[in-house]
C-alpha cells in the first residue's frame, strides 16, 4: 500500500516536471515580449517590472495582424470547404461503389497519401505558375484543396461503411435524386467525420509554412505564419518584438484549441485509427 | 443491363470528379511530371532539354557529398526521432492514464505545444538557445548548458530533436491515451491478480493490445521525421555551413536558391519519395504482422 502511494506521488512528480519542460518555452516567450530589450538581459525568466505593451503594438503593426490573420482565415475556410465538399462526394461514391474502376480511383487517392510534399513542391509551384494561381490566395486554398482531399477521402471511405444503405434506398423509393440523397441525408450524417477532417485540415493550413512560401510574393497577401517568418528575418536582434509577434501568432490557434479542445482531441485519435 | 452500367459509371464519375480534378492538377501530375524531369537536365526556364536517363541519379550518389550528408543527416534524425518521440509519447501517456484525477490538465499542458506551427516553435526556441541558455549557464555555473546549441552541427543535431520533440510529442502522445483507454480494465486486474507488477502488466499485457496504435505512431513519425523542413529552418537555416543540411533543404535550396538545376533537383525528390516509400512499406508490413486482435 505504502509503494502505491510511492507511486502515485512519483508518477505526479514526473508529470509536473515534464509539463513545466513543456510550458516553460511559452512562459519565456511571453515574460521577455513585456520587457525592454535591456531588461530581458538582466534576467530572462523574471516577471517585467512594467509592461511594455508597445512591444505589442509595434508587433502589430509589422506582422499586419488583422491582414495576415484574415489572408490565414480565407485560405483555411476555403481550403477546408473545398476539401470537405470534394472529399465527401468521392469518399461516400467509392465507397458505395464495387468493381474495378472505383477500386482504382480510390487506390490512386490513397497510394498519393506516401508522396511526400517536398517531392512534387518543384513541378508544384510550375503548375501554380502555368495556370496563374501563384501568388492568389484563392489559388493558395486550391492547392490545400488538392493535396489534402486524399487524406479526406479516405476517413469518408471509412465512415461511410457505418451508414446504413436502407436509408438512401428509401430516399430514393421517395423520389430523391442521388445528389439529393447525398446532401439531404448522408451528409448530415457524415458530421462526426467531418469534424475531425476540419480540425486536421485546419491545423495543417494555419500552421503551414512552406507552401505559402512557395506561393505568395505579395506582402499584402501573407498568411499568418508567413509574415511572422518575415518579421524574424529582418529583426532577427530585436527580440522583445520577435517575441511578441510569435505570442500574437500563436494566439488565434491557443484560442481555437480552447474552444475545441474535447473535438481536437478526438479528430486526432480518430483521424489515426482511421488512418 | 448495359444502361445500367452506364448509369452506375455515369454517377461514380460525377461524385468523384471535383475531388478528382483538382487533386490530378496539384498532386497527381506534379508527381509524375517531377518524376519525368528527373531524367532531363531541365534548368526550369529554357524551352528545350534533353533526356539524359538515370544520369541525375548517378551523379547524386556519386559526385554530391552535400546530399549525401543531407540524407545521412536525416537518416539519424529519423531513428531518434523514431525511439525518443514514441518513447517519451507513450510514457506520457501510459503516466497520465494511470492518474484518476488532473487527467485532462496534464493532457493538455502535454498537447499545448503542438498548437504552435512547428516554424513558430523554432523561433521560440531560437530565443532560449541563442539568450536563456547561455546566460543561465553563466548565473548557474552550469557549464553543460553554455554550448553553441545554434553553432556548432553536433549540438545543433540535439537542439533541433528537442525542439521536434517538444513539438510533436503531445500528438503522438493523444493517440497512444486513446489506445490506451480501449484496452479493458479487466485484462488488468486479471494480470495483477496474478502477480504481475506493474512493468509486467505494461510488456505484456498493455503493450500487445495498442500495438495499432504503435503501428500508426511510427508510421506517423517516420513519414514526418523524413521530411523535417521547418525546425532546421528556423533554427539554424541548415547551417553552420550545411552541416546540419536535411534532405528537403537540400532539394529546396538546389531547385529555389542554387544553380537553376530543375532536372536535378528532381531526381534528389524522386529519392526522397522512394526512401519514404520503402521505409513506410517495409515499417508497416513488420509492424501489422506483430498486431493482435482484442
Amino acid at each position: 500500500m505504502r509503494m502505491q502511494r510511492l507511486n502515485s506521488y512519483l508518477i505526479r512528480l514526473l508529470l509536473i516536471l515534464g509539463s513545466l519542460v513543456a510550458m516553460l518555452p511559452i512562459y519565456m516567450a511571453v515574460v521577455n515580449s513585456f520587457k525592454t530589450q535591456g531588461e530581458m538581459f538582466q534576467s530572462f525568466i523574471a516577471l517585467p517590472t512594467t509592461l511594455h505593451w508597445e512591444n505589442y503594438s509595434d508587433a502589430f503593426n509589422k506582422i499586419n495582424l488583422l491582414g495576415s490573420s484574415m489572408n490565414s482565415a480565407i485560405v483555411s475556410f476555403l481550403g477546408i470547404g473545398g476539401i470537405v465538399f470534394c472529399a465527401s462526394l468521392a469518399g461516400y461514391k467509392l465507397s458505395r461503389t464495387s468493381g474495378r474502376l472505383s477500386n482504382l480511383i480510390f487506390f490512386l487517392f490513397v497510394a498519393s497519401m506516401l508522396v511526400p510534399f517536398h517531392s512534387i513542391m518543384i513541378p508544384l509551384t510550375r503548375v501554380a505558375k502555368g495556370m496563374g494561381v501563384q501568388g492568389s490566395t484563392y489559388g493558395l486554398a486550391l492547392i490545400y484543396i488538392g493535396l489534402g482531399v486524399n487524406m479526406a477521402i479516405f476517413l469518408y471511405h471509412g465512415f461511410v461503411k457505418s451508414i446504413p444503405r436502407e436509408l438512401e434506398e428509401s430516399a430514393q423509393m421517395d423520389g430523391c435524386n442521388e445528389f439529393q440523397t447525398f446532401f439531404q441525408i448522408i451528409f448530415p450524417l457524415l458530421l462526426p467525420i467531418t469534424v475531425t477532417i476540419a480540425i486536421l485540415d485546419f491545423l495543417w493550413i494555419w500552421n503551414d509554412f512552406l507552401l505559402p512560401l512557395l506561393m505568395l510574393t505579395d506582402v499584402n497577401r501573407y498568411t499568418l505564419i508567413l509574415s511572422t517568418n518575415m518579421l524574424f528575418g529582418e529583426y532577427n536582434k530585436e527580440w522583445p518584438l520577435i517575441l511578441s509577434s510569435l505570442v500574437l501568432t500563436a494566439i488565434p490557434v491557443i484560442l481555437i484549441y480552447a474552444f475545441f479542445q474535447k473535438f481536437i482531441m478526438e479528430g486526432i485519435a480518430e483521424g489515426a485509427v482511421k488512418g | 443491363m448495359a444502361t445500367n452500367v452506364f448509369k452506375k459509371y455515369l454517377s461514380l464519375l460525377a461524385f468523384t470528379a471535383p475531388a478528382f480534378v483538382i487533386y490530378a492538377i496539384f498532386l497527381l501530375y506534379p508527381t509524375f511530371s517531377g518524376m519525368f524531369y528527373s531524367l532531363t537536365d531541365w534548368n526550369g526556364l529554357n524551352r528545350d532539354y534533353s533526356f539524359i536517363g538515370l544520369g541525375n541519379f548517378v551523379e547524386l550518389f556519386k559526385e554530391d557529398p552535400d546530399f549525401l550528408n543531407s540524407l545521412w543527416f536525416t537518416m539519424k534524425y529519423v531513428i531518434f526521432m523514431l525511439i525518443l518521440q514514441n518513447g517519451i509519447a507513450l510514457l506520457l501517456a501510459v503516466l497520465i492514464e494511470s492518474r484518476t484525477r488532473s487527467k485532462g490538465l496534464f493532457r493538455t499542458l502535454f498537447f499545448m505545444p503542438n498548437m504552435i506551427s512547428t516554424i513558430i516553435s523554432a523561433f521560440m526556441w531560437t530565443f532560449i538557445f541563442s539568450q536563456v541558455l547561455p546566460q543561465l549557464a553563466e548565473k548557474l555555473a552550469f557549464s553543460f548548458l553554455d554550448q553553441q546549441w545554434l553553432g556548432d552541427p553536433k549540438f545543433s543535431f540535439y537542439s533541433i530533436l528537442i525542439v521536434s520533440l517538444w513539438n510533436g510529442v503531445g500528438y503522438m502522445m493523444i493517440i497512444y491515451l486513446a489506445a490506451l483507454q480501449g484496452v479493458p480494465k479487466s485484462l488488468k486486474e486479471a494480470a495483477v491478480i496474478d502477480g504481475a507488477n506493474a512493468f509486467q502488466v505494461l510488456r505484456n499485457v498493455v503493450l500487445p493490445m495498442i500495438t495499432h496504435a504503435v503501428t500508426i505512431c511510427f508510421f506517423l513519425t517516420l513519414n514526418g521525421a523524413f521530411k523535417v523542413f521547418e525546425v532546421v529552418y528556423g533554427l539554424t537555416g541548415g547551417g553552420p555551413g550545411r552541416g546540419t543540411q536535411v534532405i528537403t533543404m537540400n532539394i529546396y535550396e538546389e531547385a529555389f536558391s542554387n544553380n537553376f538545376r530543375y532536372g536535378y533537383a528532381s531526381a534528389k525528390s524522386v529519392v526522397l519519395f522512394i526512401i519514404v516509400l520503402i521505409f513506410t512499406l517495409i515499417q508497416i508490413t513488420v509492424m501489422k504482422k506483430k498486431e493482435v486482435e482484442a
